[in-house]
């Protein structure tokens, strides 16, 4: 467990080096299309970048939080989708992902604080 | 038409309506037989001027998709099998084209990644289209010389799942009258 200056740290490494240069591309090569793909793709490259991270996370056995990632993954991996068939519900759960994030992020901090 | 020509027709429409594009792949791969099949119906693809311009490199190596697939974001699934569709430069200067004006640059590639996305599906594999990868990366990532552009990707593989049904009423569909004029423009001839 490290420390940081806004409070504790796990140091569970859940990407691995070679997975980190595939993820680099990744953000790179989306940051290239971004000039020539509709306004809206630049959010889903950013929601599949996130899946593909989560999906780094489990498969180095992201622990603590591990159910929630799952079912976050499969439910952003479902709607993320939704960009090319239903815009209007896509843009909808974009307004709302943030939050579903948060409650990740906190739920995780709590378990690893504790 | 004769009965024959009925059902003919038939088969073909039966195969252009049920293709769908395929993100989720088996590990199987695809068999060499098939990609040649395959390859073959992009070599049948209506051609501007049948001047031919483009080559077809195949990737089956999984170490070697796994790179290409870093630097295009567009694959959102893990094939086993690519086939990219590459404008050849020289083969372009030779006949003329002038490949940053003449469209049919981009029809060529279009009608070749059709026929062959016609042909997975005959052969009872999914196929996904990819655009969304940079030129300069998938260049590298397949040590391509400066005379062969990457204009497309097809992801194959056998899909993982029984292909979804068109969705009826959906926000994307379209019926072929809205998105056809007849004879003038504005006059859907009905």
């Amino acid at each position: 467990m490290g420390r940081r200056k806004d409070g504790p740290m796990t140091n569970a490494m859940v990407v691995s080096e070679d997975e980190a240069y595939e993820l680099l591309a990744q953000l790179v090569c989306s940051a290239e299309l971004g000039t020539v793909e509709p306004y809206y793709y630049g959010t889903f490259r950013l929601l599949d970048a996130a899946s593909r991270l989560m999906e780094c996370m489990l498969r180095h056995q992201s622990n603590g939080t591990r159910d929630w990632l799952e079912a976050f993954k499969a439910e952003l991996d479902q709607n993320k989708l939704l960009m090319m068939s239903d815009r209007p519900g896509y843009f909808r759960y974009l307004e709302q992902v943030g939050g579903r994030v948060a409650e990740g992020v906190k739920l995780h901090l709590a378990r690893s604080s504790s | 038409v004769t009965e024959a020509t009925s059902r003919r027709a038939e088969h073909v429409l039966e195969v252009i309506r049920g293709r769908r594009v395929v993100r989720a792949f088996t590990e199987q791969a695809v068999s060499t037989e098939d990609l040649w099949k395959i390859l073959e119906a992009a070599r049948w693809a209506l051609s501007g001027g049948n001047r031919r311009i483009n080559k077809f490199l195949v990737v089956q190596d999984p170490r070697r998709i796994r790179l290409v697939r870093t630097v295009a974001p567009g694959m959102l699934g893990r094939p086993t099998a690519l086939i990219v569709i590459l404008t050849d430069l020289r083969k372009a200067a030779e006949e003329q084209v002038q490949v940053d004006k003449h469209t049919t640059r981009w029809i060529d590639v279009g009608t070749a990644a059709m026929n062959m996305s016609l042909a997975a599906h005959a052969l009872g594999l999914g196929s996904c289209p990819a655009t969304s990868f940079s030129r300069s990366g998938v260049a590298v990532m397949l040590d391509l010389p400066p005379t062969l552009v990457p204009e497309f990707i097809l992801q194959l593989g056998h899909p993982a799942q029984p292909l979804p049904q068109p969705r009826r009423g959906g926000a994307t569909r379209r019926t072929v009258e809205a998105l056809t004029y007849w004879e003038r423009v504005g006059d859907r001839g009905d």
